[in-house]
């Protein structure tokens, strides 16, 4: 078309200006913006230390979690007085070494509330895109189930399995999976049943998109900053949720080892050997803040949408 | 027989206030219209008439509560999925909301191919140039994303993936509404450059009257969920015979000095299409309303120039 | 005799990112008592962000500066917030483009024009209902006692613009400032505002600032226009000067932009103004409209471009003689080009 230059010269005279620098693309923002968030930095580097840690357990400690050494029971760390480097965290009441059980427990720590994550984020996702693109009787039933899923005491539901099936990490995944995607399913929901009414998801039926494609295509991408945000929040939640459990003696047990293990088999060292809690304690909560910050930080870099 | 053909449409919606549930909403009530191959007929009325619902029925993503709406004699509900694209393709308002943000132009453009599984990536790139030429979007443009374009970059974007397929038809609601004058004229004259290249048929829906008039060969007025005139755009426009036509006439607002503010004689409100009046839904507003108006639904009647009125302004002209 | 409102060199600079944004570079603009003046130009001229400053409701992190901004001869430039409030709503108030987001969704349309008036007004509960019936009877809005006991979502367009014109109109105001009051409207009920805000003006001989990018809603209401683009008043003058002869590239592009019933020809192609209003960032180093204007000479590029005066009330912000009209070129470029 010859006279396309003259009639919409619009695109021809701007078009000599800002080729010659390629645009960045709104992953490139975000990125961009990730960098100069203090809090993306810091709940980054934090998780990112942990699982690190978790990773290179056996390079930063000898010790094997499991080999007890009753002649070395209940040694202090290094910054007390009766400490010394050999066990720089102390032992605890078996004479394990503290280093190497919290760097081992990380692990367990940290695979439950990814593994739980991953699951609740798949039944949460799939419950949320199905209310809000289908809406009507399905949203109906997911109600349904998301107030019956709000009416169980998580405790109580680990109980019950635990009882029936007997205590195992994988239940344990499972059980904490299965219950954690409430706020996953009214943040996709809602975001799924504003995007349908967008005119775009009209506009991708309209060139004869099939319904698994307009989902996957249109209704996913769209939502997947909002997933991750929420997401790492629940990771936090996640491993709370492990933590609580395993403290009350419905989650994780020996030979294994978790940081609510820990702080369950100090309870009756608390007062005299107060860092047996401290320790576990503290790596739990710079964990969760950590995760925590570095959710914030993402919503904020990714949630206004496109805004350069 | 006309390429598209509306013969006595209605679409109702349920609706529910509050506790009291099972309410009906009559958006379109019966429409009776057909559009020839090839014209650009337009769709005008008030704000909630009805002429984007006409519009999705019109597209086939609403099934008609009663009534049908044919292409090529062919009720629009029996075309397939992807048939039913190839035939018919729309085009939004709301440039800002018409684009998925998480797709390039490219994609967006490519779109209706990759569904209908024409060609390779290759060539599908080559058909996305093209198009892009065609409709005015420089190339390099291809890998943007939406939240990088104009307003008029991005409508012309719907524009390229409209009529990437070829489609026959066009439906166009309130294509420049959200758009700039200076941007506005260059879409229109896109369209209308496209109209002829393309030999589209177009439905125009507008609220802005001068737009209409600036495009159509025919224009339909609608008024809560019915055509109250329909006629050749020339002569609906110096003669309207609606009374509801010629208020609308007057409300435009040319750029032009000493015509002062228009003088209407509207009366009220638009009325809910939740509780239409009787008979004549323009009477609680029409200036020349009778007690016939009050009772008697006007048919909408006569050949070329269509109105659906007891008193019209001027007695049709019978040929 | 003072004018309502004097405005003399207004800018506004706005810290972002990736630079210093100047939406609004060294404005010039009077209003006189019982005058309408339109402010037009396409969105992101400035046009919004200008009648905010008058409001003293710029952004927070924008810096205001301007030789002179006074309203009946009283400076309006560091005001501190309670000598604001006082003018505010009361001797100067907006109307916006959607009145949705100007009314508060949770409370009565009664209680919030109520609590309006009463913030500057000692009057009654009774007496400030009274008057608000009054009001709202008077911009026609139909059973207006019952309004007032309902939310803003349970009005229609129309109404709700009605309201908040009643709402402006409160406090007897001396200035009211319109923002795009009737783009969100059908046309039938924008000409009734419009109609409406005119007779209220005949009637209080209030100012009126218009800010629209509706050039037909200009030529039924101005008395003068201002046309701004990229920050900057490019021409002014009265309303028959401007739109009778438009003498800026970028005022008359407009105009051949729009399509009138009558005069266009179906289907001949408008008139447009290539290209896309630039982002504000930069200072000026040649004429703002450099890039899109089909008249631009080397001169143009020299240097930025003075407003000038010419014949009658007239200004305008380009080199080319002020006194002959602009040729539109581009119409006949383009018909030539489809033949
Ligand atoms: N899905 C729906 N459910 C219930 N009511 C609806 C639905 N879609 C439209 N309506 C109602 O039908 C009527 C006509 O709506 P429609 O969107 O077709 O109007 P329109 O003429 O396109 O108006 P506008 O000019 O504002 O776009 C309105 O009263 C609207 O509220
Ligand atoms: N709060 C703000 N912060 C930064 N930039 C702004 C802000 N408000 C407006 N702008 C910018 O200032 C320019 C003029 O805006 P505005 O006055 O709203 O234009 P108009 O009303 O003419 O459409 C635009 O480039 C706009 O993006
Ligand atoms: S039928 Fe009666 S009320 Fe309706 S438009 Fe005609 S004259 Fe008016
Ligand atoms: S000064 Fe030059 S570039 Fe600027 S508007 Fe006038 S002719 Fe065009
Ligand atoms: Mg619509
Ligand atoms: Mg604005």
């Amino acid at each position: 078309m010859a006279d396309t230059s003259l009639i919409d010269g619009a695109s021809a005279s701007i078009s000599a200006a800002p080729a010659a620098k390629p645009m960045p693309t709104p992953g490139q923002i975000a990125l961009r913006r990730m960098a100069r968030h203090p809090g993306f930095w810091f709940g980054g580097i934090v998780l990112g230390v942990f699982v690190l840690a978790a990773i290179a357990a056996p390079l930063l400690t000898p010790y094997d979690p499991g080999t007890q050494d009753l002649a070395r029971r209940l040694a202090a760390p290094v910054w007390n007085s009766a400490g010394s480097w050999q066990h720089p965290l102390g032992t605890d009441h078996l004479g394990r070494d503290y280093l190497a059980l919290l760097l081992y427990g990380a692990r367990i720590s940290l695979f439950v509330g990814f593994a739980t994550v991953l699951i609740s984020g798949l039944i949460g996702t799939v419950l949320g895109v199905a209310a809000g693109y289908w809406g009507g009787r399905v949203d109906l039933f997911v109600n349904f189930l998301l107030t019956v899923r709000l009416t169980l005491p998580v405790v109580l539901v680990a109980l019950v399995a635990v009882a029936v099936l007997g205590q195992s990490l994988p239940l344990l995944v499972l059980v904490i999976g299965g219950l954690l995607w409430d706020r996953l399913v009214i943040v996709t929901r809602t975001a799924t049943q504003q995007l349908v009414g967008r005119e775009f998801v009209t506009a991708a039926r309209a060139i004869g998109s099939s319904t698994p494609r307009i989902l996957m295509r249109e209704i996913l991408p769209n939502i997947t900053s909002a997933l991750i945000v929420v997401g790492t929040l629940e990771l936090a939640r996640a491993i709370l949720m492990e933590a609580t459990l395993t403290f009350l003696g419905l989650g994780i047990q020996p030979p294994l080892t978790s940081w609510g293990l820990m702080i369950s088999e100090a309870k009756s060292q608390f007062l005299f050997r107060p860092w047996l809690i401290a320790i576990p304690g503290t790596a739990l909560i710079l964990l969760i803040l950590a995760i925590n910050i570095l959710g914030d930080a993402l919503r904020d870099v990714l949630s206004p949408e496109g805004r350069a | 027989m006309s390429l598209l053909e509306i013969t006595g449409a209605t679409r109702h919606y349920q609706v529910s206030a509050g506790l009291r549930r099972g309410r009906v909403l009559q958006a379109v009530r019966g429409i009776d219209l057909a559009v020839e191959e090839g014209e650009i007929l337009a769709i005008v009325g008030e704000s909630g008439c009805g002429k984007s619902t006409l519009a999705r029925l019109l597209l086939g993503i609403e099934e008609p509560s009663s009534g049908s709406i044919t292409v090529g004699g062919r009720p629009i509900g029996a075309y397939g999925r992807v048939e039913r694209a190839r035939l018919i393709q729309p085009i939004f308002q709301d440039p800002y909301s018409s684009l998925n943000p998480r797709m390039t132009v490219a994609g967006a453009i490519a779109a209706p191919l990759e569904v209908r599984g024409v060609g390779n990536g290759r060539s599908r790139l080559a058909a996305v140039h093209e198009i892009m030429d065609a409709v005015g979007l420089a190339r390099y443009l291809a890998g943007a994303y939406p939240s990088q374009l104009s307003g008029g970059q991005r409508q012309r974007v719907a524009i390229a993936r409209a009529l990437i397929g070829e489609p026959k038809i066009l439906i166009c609601d309130e294509p420049t509404s959200a758009l700039d004058v200076s941007v506005q004229s260059q879409i229109l004259n896109l369209l209308a450059r496209l109209h002829r290249s393309f030999r589209l048929t177009i439905v125009l829906i507008s609220h802005n009257l001068a737009v209409v008039g600036h495009l159509a060969d025919r224009v339909a007025v609608m008024y809560l969920g019915k055509v109250v005139e329909a006629g050749p755009t020339e002569a609906v426009f110096a003669e309207p015979r609606h009374p509801y036509t010629r208020e609308l006439m007057q409300a435009i607002l040319p750029p032009e000095l000493g015509r002062g503010l228009p003088e209407l004689r509207l009366k009220g409100e638009f009325p809910s299409p939740l509780a239409p009046p009787t008979g004549c839904a323009f009477h609680p507003r029409c200036i020349r309303a009778g007690d016939a108006c009050r009772e008697a639904v006007p048919e909408l009647a006569g050949s070329e120039r269509l109105v659906a009125c007891h008193y019209p302004l001027r007695e049709p002209v019978h040929a | 005799m003072t004018p309502l409102l004097e405005i003399r060199s207004l800018s506004l600079e706005i810290p972002v990112n990736d630079g210093l944004l100047r939406p609004i570079r060294s404005v010039d603009l009077t209003v006189e008592r019982g005058e309408t003046v339109a402010i037009v130009g396409e969105s992101g001229c400035g046009k919004s962000l200008t009648s905010l400053a008058v409001m003293g409701l710029q952004p927070q992190n924008a810096r205001l500066s301007a030789e002179r901004l006074a309203f009946q001869g009283e400076s309006l430039l560091g005001l501190d917030r309670r000598r604001w409030q006082a003018i505010r709503g009361k001797r100067i108030a907006m109307i916006f483009q959607d009145p949705m987001t100007a009314f508060d969704p949770c409370y009565r349309m009664g209680d919030q024009m109520a609590e309006i008036l009463r913030q500057h007004r000692p009057v009654s509960r009774a007496e400030a209902r009274e008057r608000i019936v009054a009001l709202l009877r008077r911009v026609g809005v139909p059973a207006p006692e019952d309004r007032l006991d309902q939310f803003p979502h349970q009005l229609s367009g129309g109404l709700r613009q009605r309201m908040m014109i009643a709402t402006a109109l409160l406090c007897e105001p001396e200035l009211i400032i319109a923002d795009e009051p009737t783009t969100a409207l059908d046309v039938t009920i924008q000409a009734q505002i419009l109609r409406l805000l005119a007779d209220v003006q005949q009637e209080t001989g209030v100012g009126l600032i218009l800010v629209t990018h509706d050039i037909g809603v200009v030529a039924g209401l101005a008395d003068r226009v201002v046309v701004m683009y990229g920050g900057e008043v490019v021409e002014s003058g009265t309303t028959d000067e401007v739109l009778g002869s438009p003498r800026h590239p970028y005022t008359a592009g407009l105009m051949r932009s729009i399509p009138v019933p009558g005069r266009t020809r179906r289907g001949q192609p408008l008139g447009h103004i290539p290209g896309l209003v630039p982002r504000p960032i930069a200072p000026l180093t040649a004429c703002g409209f450099l890039d899109r204007c089909e008249f631009r000479h080397e001169a143009c590029a020299a240097a930025p471009v003075p407003l000038r005066s010419g014949a009658g009330e007239r200004q305008l912000r380009c080199l080319l003689p002020i006194e002959t009209p602009r040729q539109p070129a581009e119409p006949l470029v383009a018909a030539t080009a489809i033949a």
